[in-house]
C-alpha cells in the first residue's frame, strides 16, 4: 500500500528550478532509492516528501492527507514521530553526548529521562557504538558519528526514514556497515526508506530505484522505476 | 600580495562577515566618540586666577563638572571608562562569524598563504572597518559640536562646544584606534596562524572552571576594606598611600575580574545541575552548551557585569550622599538654620547613573552579538534538528535558558560585590561635633552689629554617625534593568533563529 | 588456474574430485570447474615436476589418484604469489566493443538504448549480489568474492552512466557532424 505519495511536485530556488513535476509512491516497508546526477533535484524531492520544504506546486500525500498544506508545527510533529531523517554529516548536537543526542527525539516526545537514556544506549549498542554513550561528537570519528546519527533517526521507530547520502562522507567499508545495519533494522520494523544516493553500489540496497534527471523522473528507459528483483528476501 | 588582491581576499566573505565589519565599524565609531569627548573636556583651558575667580573656574559652562578644573580630570576619566564596554562590544563583534572566517583563513593557509599574509588579511579587514568607524565617529563629533553649540539664557554652555582638541590628538585617535584594533585581531588569530589545521578539530574541555574566581572576589573586597582606612588614616604623602592605592585599584580590578570569571563557573555549575535534573529537551540542550563552553557566557556577560558592579557601587555612593545630606540638614536644624538640599553630589551621581545606563545598553548590544553568533555558528546542527522535527520553539527555549539561567546569579553576585565595594569605599557617614553662633532675636536686632553680640549664643552640635541604607530599590532597579536587557537581547536574537534554520542551510556544508 | 590447484594442494594432499570441490568452495562466484580440466591440468603439473601422485585409493567408487605438492611446486606457487598482477594491461571488453560498434553502424539512439539496456542488466545483477552478500547464510568467502564482483559492477555502472551522457558528443566525433536524435 502506498503510504507516501508525491503528485506532480514543482519547486524552485529563486529562478533555478529544482523539481519540475515529480510523481512517485513510497510503499509501506519498501526501500526506495532516488538516484541521478548532482543537481537533478534528489535532495529537494526528499525535503518535500519529508515535509521539510513546501513544494511550489503539486501535492504530498501522507496516508491520503495533504501533508504540504499542514502547518509547520504539525509537520514538525509528524517528522519527529512518524519520520526519521538522516543526512550526510553534521546533524548531531556538538555539545551533547552520543546517548543524549540519540535520546533527544524520545525526550521531545515526553519520555522520561532514564527510560530515554536506556533506549538510546540500546540503540547505540545495535550500531556497535554503545561504548561511546558518554562521548561528545567532536571526539568521535566520522563513522562513529554517522552510526549515532543513524541510531537517532531510528530511535522512534519511524514509519519512513529519509536518508540523504547517508554514507557519502564515509569510506566504503564503514559506509557498508552503517547501511547494512540501517537496512536490517528498517526491514525488522517495516520502516520504509527513501534513500538518496548517486552511487550505484548504495542504490543496490533498495528494492526499487527512481532516477531523476533535470528535476523530473527519467522515464526514457534509463530509469528503473520498477522492482527488478523482489524486495522480499 | 598586491594591495587589490589583498583587499579582494580580505573582503571575500558572507553576510555574517559583512555584519561583523559593520559592527566593528560601529563600535569603533562609539569608541572614537568617547575618546573625542574626553579629549574635548581635557582641552578646556583653565583661566588665570583673578579676584572674582580664585578657583579658576571656567564660567562659560553651566555644569560644575566642566566648570571646576579639579573635576574635569575625573569627567574625562569617566568618559574614557565608557570605552571599556565599547571595547568589550568590539571584542564580541570580532567573534561574530569568527569560526567561518578562521576556516577561510586556514583554507588560505592550506592553499599556500604564509602566516604573514593571512595575518595581514585579517588586519586589513579589522583595520579598514575600524578606520571607517573612527572617521564616522569624527564626523559625528564635528557635526554634533555644531548642533549642540546652544548657549542658554545666561549665556552658558551645557557642553564644551567652544573648544577643539589639538589636531595631534585627533590624529592620534584616528590612527591609533584602527591600529590597536588591527593588532588585537592579529593576536586573536594566533591559532590559525600557527597551523592551518588548528581550527578544524578542537578537543573538548572535560573539566569545568574551578571556583577560584570566588577567592579573587574575596581577596578584592578584602583589599578594598583594608585599603580604604589606611588611605584615610594617612596624609596624602604618608608612607602607606602607595600601598593603599595598590590595594584599592588592585582590589577593585580583582573583584571585577573575579565576577567575570566567576560567571564561567556559574555557567558550568548551572549547566551541570540542569543536565542532572532537566526533563525537557530544551533544558538539556542549554545544559550541554553551558557545560561545553562556560567561558562563552562569561565573555558575553563581562561588560554587562562590569556595568552592574559599577552601578551597584554608584548606588551605594548615592545612598551615602543621601545620608550625608540628611545629617547635614539635621545639624543645621539643631543650629537653628534651614539649609535646603545640596543637589550637587546627587546630580553628579545621576550623571554616573546615566553613564551606567549607557554602558548597560552597549553591553546588551555585545550580548546580542554573542547570542546571534551562537545561533549562526550552530545553524547546521539546528537546521538538522528542525528537519528531524524538533520545534523551533524548543531551540528558542534552549537559547533563552542558556542566556538567562547563569545571568540571574551572576547579576546578583555583581550587585552584591558592587554594593559591598561601595560601602567599603565610603563607610559610614560621620559628622564631627561643630560649634555654631546663633543669633536668637528678631531680625532687626540681629542685623544691627551693635545689638547682635549680646543675643548671640554659641551652640555645639553632637557628633553624628549614620549608616547609609542599603539602596535596595536602586539595586533592584539596576538588576531588573540588566536582566531585562538580557531578555531583550535573547528576544531579538531569536529572530535570527528562523532564518538560520531555513532548509536552504541543509544545502550548504 | 594451475596455480590455484597448486595452492589448494598446499593445504594437504587431494585427489581430483576433492580439488574440484575445494575450488568451488573457495571461489564461490567463479565459473564451476570441469573434471576434465582438473585432470588435464594435473597431468601437465606432473609432467613439469610440480606435483607427484602419492597413492591410489578406492572406496566403493572408481579408483582415485591422490596428488601432493613437490618442492618445485611450492617454489612455483611462492613465485606466483609474489608476482604482482599487471593492473589492467589492455582496455578490452565486449561491452565496450559493442557500444563502439553501435555508434559506428547505428545512430545515437541505438547506442543509448544499448547502454541503457546494459545498465538495467548490470543494476539487476548488482542488486542480486548485494542481496546474496547480506543473506544470513553468506560466508566470508562468499562476501569477499561478491565484493569483488560488486566493485566491478559498480565501476561498470559508473562508466555506463558517464558514457550515456557522452554518447552525443562521441557520435559527433566519430562522424564529424552534428548529432542527430535527442
Amino acid at each position: 500500500m502506498s503510504q507516501l505519495r508525491a503528485l506532480d511536485l514543482v519547486r524552485s530556488y529563486g529562478r533555478t528550478p529544482a523539481l519540475r513535476g515529480v510523481t512517485l509512491d513510497v510503499d509501506e516497508g519498501e526501500i526506495l532509492a532516488v538516484t541521478g546526477p548532482s543537481g537533478c533535484g534528489k535532495s529537494t524531492l526528499l525535503h518535500c516528501l519529508a515535509g521539510i520544504l513546501r513544494p511550489d506546486a503539486g501535492q504530498v500525500l501522507w496516508r491520503g492527507e495533504r501533508l504540504d498544506t499542514w502547518s509547520e508545527a504539525a509537520r514538525s510533529k509528524l517528522r519527529r514521530t512518524e519520520f526519521g531523517v538522516l543526512f550526510q554529516f553534521g546533524q548531531l548536537v556538538a555539545e551533547l553526548t552520543a546517548a543524549e543526542n540519540v535520546a533527544l527525539p524520545l525526550l521531545l516526545a515526553g519520555t522520561g529521562r532514564r527510560e530515554a537514556r536506556e533506549t538510546a544506549v540500546t540503540w547505540l549498542h545495535r550500531f556497535g557504538v554503545a561504548e561511546l554513550a558518554d562521548v561528545r561528537p567532536g571526539e568521535m570519528s566520522g563513522g562513529q558519528q554517522q552510526r549515532c546519527a543513524t541510531a537517532r533517526a531510528l530511535v522512534t521507530s519511524p514509519r519512513v526514514l529519509f536518508a540523504d547520502e547517508p554514507t557519502g562522507a564515509l569510506d566504503s567499508l564503514t559506509g557498508e556497515e552503517v547501511l547494512t545495519t540501517l537496512v536490517r533494522v528498517a526491514r525488522e520494523q517495516r520502516t520504509s526508506i527513501v534513500l538518496v544516493t548517486h552511487e550505484p553500489r548504495i542504490a543496490a540496497y533498495a528494492d526499487r530505484e527512481v532516477t531523476l534527471r533535470d528535476g523530473t523522473v527519467d522515464h526514457t528507459g534509463l530509469g528503473l522505476d520498477a522492482p527488478l528483483i523482489g524486495g522480499d528476501r | 600580495m598586491k594591495p587589490p588582491a589583498l583587499l579582494r581576499l580580505a573582503l571575500a566573505g558572507t553576510r555574517t562577515d559583512t555584519a561583523r565589519v559593520l559592527l566593528t565599524a560601529f563600535s569603533a565609531a562609539l569608541a572614537a566618540l568617547a575618546a573625542f569627548a574626553a579629549l574635548n573636556v581635557l582641552a578646556i583651558p583653565t583661566p588665570a586666577a583673578t579676584d572674582e575667580n580664585a578657583g579658576r573656574w571656567s564660567e562659560q559652562y553651566s555644569h560644575a563638572l566642566l566648570r571646576e578644573p579639579g573635576l574635569r580630570g575625573g569627567t574625562a576619566f569617566a568618559l574614557v571608562l565608557l570605552t571599556i564596554p565599547v571595547l568589550a562590544l568590539a571584542g564580541q563583534c570580532a567573534r561574530l562569524g569568527a569560526p567561518a572566517r578562521d576556516r577561510r583563513l586556514a583554507a588560505f593557509r592550506l592553499a599556500g598563504a604564509t602566516p604573514g599574509q593571512v595575518t595581514r588579511l585579517a588586519m586589513v579587514e579589522t583595520g579598514v572597518a575600524s578606520l571607517l568607524g573612527t572617521l564616522t565617529g569624527l564626523a559625528l563629533y564635528l557635526v554634533g559640536r555644531e548642533l549642540l553649540d546652544r548657549p542658554d539664557e545666561r549665556g552658558q554652555l551645557a557642553l564644551p562646544t567652544d573648544v577643539l582638541p589639538h589636531g595631534g590628538a585627533f590624529a592620534a585617535v584616528v590612527v591609533g584606534l584602527p591600529l590597536v584594533a588591527g593588532l588585537s585581531s592579529a593576536l586573536m588569530l594566533r591559532p590559525v596562524i600557527t597551523t592551518p589545521l588548528g581550527v578544524t578539530r578542537r578537543a573538548a574541555r572535560e573539566r569545568g572552571p574551578g571556583p577560584w574566581a570566588g577567592m579573587l572576589i574575596v581577596a578584592g573586597v578584602a583589599g578594598f576594606i583594608v585599603g580604604w582606612p589606611v588611605m584615610l588614616g594617612r596624609t596624602v604623602d604618608g608612607p602607606y598611600v602607595g600601598l593603599a592605592l595598590v590595594l584599592l585599584i588592585g582590589g577593585g580590578l580583582a573583584a571585577m575580574f573575579g565576577i567575570v570569571t566567576g560567571t564561567g563557573w556559574i555557567s558550568y555549575t548551572t549547566g551541570r545541575l540542569l543536565r542532572r535534573y532537566a526533563r525537557h529537551p530544551a533544558a538539556l540542550l542549554a545544559a550541554g552548551r553551558l557545560m561545553s563552553d562556560p567561558w562563552a557566557g562569561s565573555r558575553a556577560f563581562a561588560a554587562l557585569l562590569a556595568a552592574v558592579t559599577f552601578g551597584a557601587g554608584a548606588a551605594a555612593l548615592r545612598s551615602y550622599f543621601v545620608t550625608q545630606d540628611r545629617l547635614m540638614r539635621e545639624e543645621s536644624r539643631v543650629a537653628g538654620g534651614e539649609v535646603g538640599d545640596n543637589p550637587f553630589y546627587l546630580s553628579t551621581i545621576s550623571l554616573v547613573d546615566l553613564a551606567v545606563a549607557v554602558a548597560l545598553v552597549i553591553a546588551a548590544t555585545g550580548l546580542l552579538v554573542a547570542v546571534v553568533e551562537g545561533i549562526v555558528a550552530r545553524r547546521r546542527s539546528y537546521t538538522a534538528l528542525v528537519a528531524a522535527g524538533v520545534p523551533r520553539g524548543t531551540l528558542g527555549w534552549s537559547i533563552a535558558w542558556q542566556a538567562v539561567l547563569p545571568a540571574v546569579p551572576a547579576v546578583l553576585l555583581a550587585l552584591t560585590v558592587g554594593t559591598v565595594l561601595g560601602r567599603a569605599f565610603f563607610g559610614d557617614v560621620v559628622r564631627g561635633s561643630s560649634t555654631y553662633a546663633v543669633c536668637e532675636a528678631s531680625e532687626a536686632l540681629c542685623a544691627d552689629p551693635a545689638t547682635r553680640e549680646q543675643y548671640t549664643r554659641i551652640t555645639e552640635s553632637a557628633a553624628l554617625r549614620a549608616v547609609p541604607d542599603v539602596p535596595l530599590e536602586q539595586l533592584a532597579l539596576l538588576g531588573a534593568g540588566a536582566l531585562a536587557g538580557v531578555l531583550a537581547t535573547v528576544g531579538i536574537g531569536l529572530l535570527f533563529l528562523r532564518s538560520s534554520t531555513a532548509t536552504e542551510e541543509l544545502r550548504t556544508t | 588456474m594451475p596455480h590455484v590447484l597448486l595452492g589448494l594442494l598446499a593445504t594437504g594432499d587431494k585427489h581430483g574430485y576433492e580439488l574440484k570441490r575445494a575450488h568451488d568452495e573457495r571461489l564461490p562466484q567463479a565459473r564451476p570447474l570441469a573434471f576434465g580440466q582438473v585432470y588435464a591440468t594435473l597431468n601437465r603439473l606432473q609432467r613439469d615436476g610440480l606435483v607427484v601422485p602419492t597413492g591410489q585409493e578406492r572406496d566403493g567408487g572408481p579408483e582415485r589418484t591422490t596428488y601432493a605438492l613437490t618442492d618445485d611446486g611450492r617454489v612455483a606457487l611462492d613465485r606466483w604469489l609474489t608476482e604482482v598482477e599487471p593492473p589492467f594491461p589492455y582496455v578490452a571488453s565486449t561491452l565496450l566493443a559493442k557500444v563502439a560498434v553501435a555508434l559506428l553502424v547505428a545512430d545515437v539512439d541505438r547506442a543509448r538504448a544499448c547502454l541503457a539496456a546494459q545498465r538495467q542488466a548490470h543494476t539487476a545483477r548488482l542488486r542480486e549480489l548485494t542481496a546474496l552478500k547480506h543473506a544470513p547464510s553468506a560466508t566470508l568467502d562468499d562476501i569477499v568474492a561478491v565484493d569483488f564482483a560488486i566493485a566491478h559492477l559498480d565501476a561498470d555502472l559508473r562508466w555506463l552512466q558517464t558514457t550515456l551522457s557522452r554518447v552525443a558528443d562521441w557520435h559527433r566525433e566519430v562522424w564529424h557532424e552534428p548529432a542527430t536524435g535527442s
